[in-house]
């Protein structure tokens, strides 16, 4: 066993920070602001951590709160700058602001080493750090799913007219979201940094939103259960299909179109559709309303007198 | 300083045919095509290939790109965004998806390409037509250069008049309005996707053949370049408006164009991300589009 | 199920989850420190295992291919000639993918193998430096090629069999004093560290010291496609000649649109324009030259040994990364030889040893490796309409 997992102790590694990643993008998706914020704040978070490292010498704790506490104050102001944005407009300026991260990385001169990026990030970084402090993040995010909280953040996404008629500060919600994207996606690019001791352009940037769209498109969107799952299938889907060789980004291309056709809640939409139909197929229907079905993944027709959670 | 002005007239032309065909479906059908830069790529590969066995002359080369880019387009639409329409009932789920779906498919083409030419450049030497230079004063034009500028020219006023006086463009236009409506006024929408997916695909295989001759070279990966920049022209000039998006192309390639010859070309690409924040912040819309802001 | 209540598995599995993991980070191989290779015992194994991290796919494709393709021949000849004995080499090929996290996490695993005794690093400087501080924190031999960057070779694990590129650009000077130019004009690309650091330092200190004035110099980005513009700004002055540093694409773009903006002269460029990247610019591509490690016209014996052997096995003429790649096996099994063991300490001891006398293979003849960098003097290449002409050696060069 522990030579499986020396062996594959960078993917563990990488699965934990991905799942950060993830859920940066998944919790304002969660709220419906289409914001890949988290993205940029990875970026920001992993070359703040460097400079610090290395040229300050600062602890790697230390480090990462620093890259949250910025990443969450520039993911803010961000999310004030956007308030009137929706849709894909938001992901838009979102993603541009993703690029403009990448483009001042590279511009940025002997600070950010350019495009070689910095290097020689070593500290007192251990994996126990990555795999508590990802924990830790997805306990949080996942504690959002119930109570008020979750029944609110349900509403703000579903009908925002009604929510604010009701009496929800939707702004205040939606500002949360940026918030949270950018502290979370702020922890998660400086815990790369220190883990692999190097950032460059390429690690940040478009291929980085794409990585974590990916992974919450396929894992599912409602849940941190698809961040999860996206984190853990992407960061080893490559290793799996390494086996295929040179075809490889074929089928990489062609497993990520087809769980975009088919499977529109992600991977874990379909294991709930499946769960809810079995549980129902178990049970003899009685007169009509099951107030006990899990939400799933995909996006269902509300029709008046099946009951789903209320707000 | 004319030079200059003929560069970017020219590179404007080319990001406006490239962006065309993404602008036509992102505004009447509402598929942000993702897969749109590999199928620009491949249509100009395909062309490759062909001319390894014969020299075709720079008309069959067209046509060659215009069908493949079009079949290419259909093809992904029929198997993928067809598909993602039809299951996904929520709106806002379906865009995401039909994003992902094209990512993922996108990665197809490029990975075919990739391994043909083990990611080397590959280009156009061996077709009959070469670009040749006049010197007219102190102005250098080739042939190609004015090929491209009037095509992008012709297509879009063509597309646009099409799309404002023709009795399909007014059905094209009333789907970008309200789909089911249409649909409900006997609007086909399914063909009418189909056609559109078909021209924006031919759109990208004339750009790509083109484009292949005025840069002399393209690696499989070029096609990614170009979305982000299209993305900064639609949305410049505003999803689903053709004058919109040939403003964008044009303020954006003399944007470039400026910014190089006075800061230098590392900031480029900082243009046209910029552009693209602070044209959303400040008009969300684009200069010529209609959708609304959101008002909670 | 109330939806709205925790249910008590849920805390008790993620306490129980976290626990399994800090046990195995405790107790499992750990970061780094653990796996000590194969052992030192008598005389050497009947199997020595090595692994190639490379890119197979991916931009550098061509690069790691070649690469690989070298590793492969040197092998081969050492396997067959009984060099080592009964021992053969082994050598597996993982593909980095042009991914240096992928380069990182490969090496990772080769590392935690006990059975593998050295790795060939990637050819790419971003995998490379992701790589080095690894091989090094966890004592594993690894030999680089290319991946011409700092933060390469950094301490006694980390070996480069090719020199960054600056240092054999100045060959370049006698080409530049024979073109006679008065000016000249830099255009390249600062995405590449090499690359830009030749346009900003390198070239203009020879430029200076030869007496010609840069009159334009033009940054641009890996993402230009179209070079029409630079191009404008770069024969604004009408400069005598002209330097292109660019990778890929770039090169037969600006080749092209440089002869139609109407500059017919030579260029000056870069081996990333090498083997077939000017091709499609077609005849528009005949006059850039280039300085680079190794060429299929080297006249040295074993350089033209190796290029024979590589034309039977391959059937066409080496890149420069085969070669580089083919000296670096050779490397490695000439320290296996002289360590008779196959422990990764005391491979890297010998490599040492071997690297304080002269270097002889493909790359040159009695060769210095200087702080574990081999010094490659180099060649200047044509690239004429028909192929690449070899126009003279560095040691042509007078002082």
């Amino acid at each position: 066993m522990s030579g499986w997992y020396g062996a594959n102790l960078i993917l563990v590694q990488n699965t934990f920070i991905g799942l950060v990643l993830a859920l940066s993008i998944q919790f304002p998706m969660r709220m419906g602001v289409f914001s890949f914020t988290g993205a940029g704040s990875y970026g920001l978070g992993a070359y703040l951590a460097a400079i610090l490292v290395i040229d300050h010498r600062f602890p790697a704790l230390a480090a990462i709160a620093a890259a949250m506490a910025v990443s969450l104050v520039v993911s803010v102001l961000l999310g004030l700058l956007v308030q009137q944005l929706d849709g894909l407009y938001l992901g838009m300026a979102t993603i541009a602001f993703c690029l403009i991260v990448s483009v001042a990385a590279t511009a940025g001169g002997d600070l950010t080493g350019g495009p070689t990026g910095r290097f020689g990030a070593i500290s007192d970084f251990t994996s126990g750090h990555i795999y508590v402090i990802a924990v830790a993040a997805l306990l949080l995010v996942a504690l959002t799913e119930f109570g008020r909280v979750g029944r609110r953040i349900e509403a703000v996404r579903e009908d925002p007219e009604l929510a604010a008629a009701v009496g929800i500060n939707v702004r205040a919600y939606r500002l949360a979201a940026f918030a949270a994207s950018g502290l979370l996606g702020g922890c998660a690019g400086a815990m790369n940094l220190l883990a692999r001791t190097t950032i460059t352009p390429v690690d940040i940037g478009f291929s980085l939103v794409i990585l974590a769209l990916t992974m919450i498109i396929v894992g599912g969107i409602r849940s941190w259960k698809g961040a999860l799952i996206g984190a853990v299938v992407f960061t080893w889907l490559p290793e799996l299909l390494a086996v295929v060789g040179k075809w490889e980004h074929v089928v990489y291309g062609a497993l990520v179109a087809a769980a975009a056709i088919w499977m529109p809640g992600g991977l874990y939409g379909v294991w709930s559709d499946a769960k809810y139909r079995y549980r129902v197929g178990r049970r003899k229907a009685p007169s009509g309303a099951d107030r006990s079905g899990p939400r799933t993944g995909a996006p269902e027709l509300r029709t008046v007198g099946e009951g789903v959670a209320e707000p | 300083m004319l030079q200059d002005l003929l560069g970017a007239v020219t590179l404007g032309s080319i990001y406006l045919m490239f962006a065309l065909g993404m602008s036509l479906a992102w505004g009447s059908i509402g598929i942000l095509n993702f897969a749109h830069g590999s199928i620009f790529m491949f249509a100009a590969f395909v062309g490759y290939l062909v001319l390894a066995q014969s020299p075709l002359s720079l008309i069959a080369l067209v046509a060659l790109g215009v069908t493949v880019g079009a079949l290419l387009s259909v093809l992904v639409h029929v198997v993928a965004f067809e598909q993602i329409t039809r299951w996904t009932k929520d709106h806002r789920t379906a865009e995401m998806q039909i994003l992902i779906g094209g990512i993922g498919i996108a990665g197809i083409p490029l990975a075919l390409a990739q391994y043909e030419t083990r990611s080397n450049p590959f280009g156009f030497t061996q077709s009959s037509f070469q670009p040749t230079v006049h010197v007219v004063g102190d102005l250098r034009v080739s042939d190609l250069q004015v090929l491209i500028v009037v095509a992008a020219a012709v297509l879009t006023t063509a597309i646009a008049l099409w799309l404002r006086h023709s009795r399909q463009g007014l059905a094209l236009r009333s789907i970008g309005v309200d789909a089911e409506v249409a649909s409900m006024m006997g609007v086909n929408r399914r063909r009418f996707a189909i056609v559109t997916m078909a021209v924006a695909g031919g759109l990208a295989g004339l750009a790509a053949v083109l484009y292949t001759f005025y840069v002399g070279a393209l690696t499989p990966e070029s096609g990614e370049t170009l979305i982000i920049k299209a993305f900064a022209c639609i949305i410049l000039g505003g999803v689903g408006s053709m004058a919109g998006v040939a403003v964008g192309a044009f303020a954006l390639a003399f944007a470039e164009t400026l910014v190089l010859t006075n800061f230098g070309g590392l900031w480029v690409d900082a243009i046209s991300f910029s552009l693209i924040f602070a044209v959303l912040l400040l008009r969300p819309a684009g200069l010529f589009g209609k959708k609304a802001v959101r008002r909670t | 199920m109330n939806a709205n209540k925790l249910p008590w598995w849920r805390p008790v599995s993620v306490v129980a989850v976290v626990g399994a993991l800090l046990a195995a980070s405790a107790c499992g191989s750990g970061e780094g420190g653990g796996a000590a290779g194969p052992e030192s015992g008598d005389g050497l194994p009947p199997v020595v295992r090595v692994v190639s991290t490379n890119p197979v796919t991916g931009p550098a494709a061509q690069n790691g291919i070649a690469a690989n393709e070298g590793h492969h021949l040197a092998i081969k000849e050492i396997n067959e000639s009984g060099f080592l004995g009964d021992t053969t080499i082994e050598m597996e090929e993982v593909d980095t993918a042009g991914d240096s996290q992928t380069a990182a996490s490969e090496l990772t695993k080769a590392i935690t193998d006990d059975s593998v005794s050295a790795v060939f690093g990637a050819v790419q400087s971003e995998s490379a430096v992701a790589q080095a501080p690894i091989a090094q924190n966890s004592k594993m031999p690894i030999i680089f090629t290319q991946a011409g960057s700092d933060g390469v070779v950094i301490g006694e694990y980390t070996f480069r069999l090719t020199p960054t590129m600056n240092v054999y650009y100045p060959i370049l000077s006698k080409f530049m004093k024979e073109q006679g130019w008065k000016t000249m004009g830099i255009l390249y690309t600062a995405a590449t560290p090499s690359l830009e650091m030749i346009g900003e330092e390198t070239l203009p200190a020879m430029a200076e010291e030869l007496g010609i004035e840069v009159v334009s110099s033009v940054a641009t980005q890996g993402s230009t496609q179209d070079f029409t513009a630079p191009i404008s700004q770069l024969l604004k002055d009408d400069p005598d000649g002209v330097a292109v540093l660019l990778i890929g694409a770039a090169n037969p773009t600006a080749m092209t649109q440089l002869r139609q903006a109407g500059y017919e002269g030579a260029v000056l460029g870069s081996a990333a324009a090498a083997s077939g990247v000017l091709d499609p610019a077609g005849e528009d591509g005949a006059g850039m030259v280039w300085p680079v490690g190794y060429h299929p016209s080297m006249e040295y014996e074993a350089s033209q040994k190796f290029t024979e052997a590589f034309r039977e096995e391959y059937g066409e003429d080496p890149m420069f990364n085969s070669a580089d790649s083919y000296d670096a096996a050779w490397f490695f099994a000439r320290a296996l030889k002289r360590a008779n063991s196959a422990n990764r300490e005391d491979i890297q001891k010998a490599l040492d040893e071997i690297a304080a006398e002269p270097w002889t293979g493909a790359l040159g003849e009695n060769l210095t490796f200087t702080d574990r960098i081999l010094d490659v003097p180099g060649v200047v290449v044509e690239k004429t309409a028909d192929g690449e002409k070899l126009l003279y050696y560095a040691s042509d060069v007078e002082e």
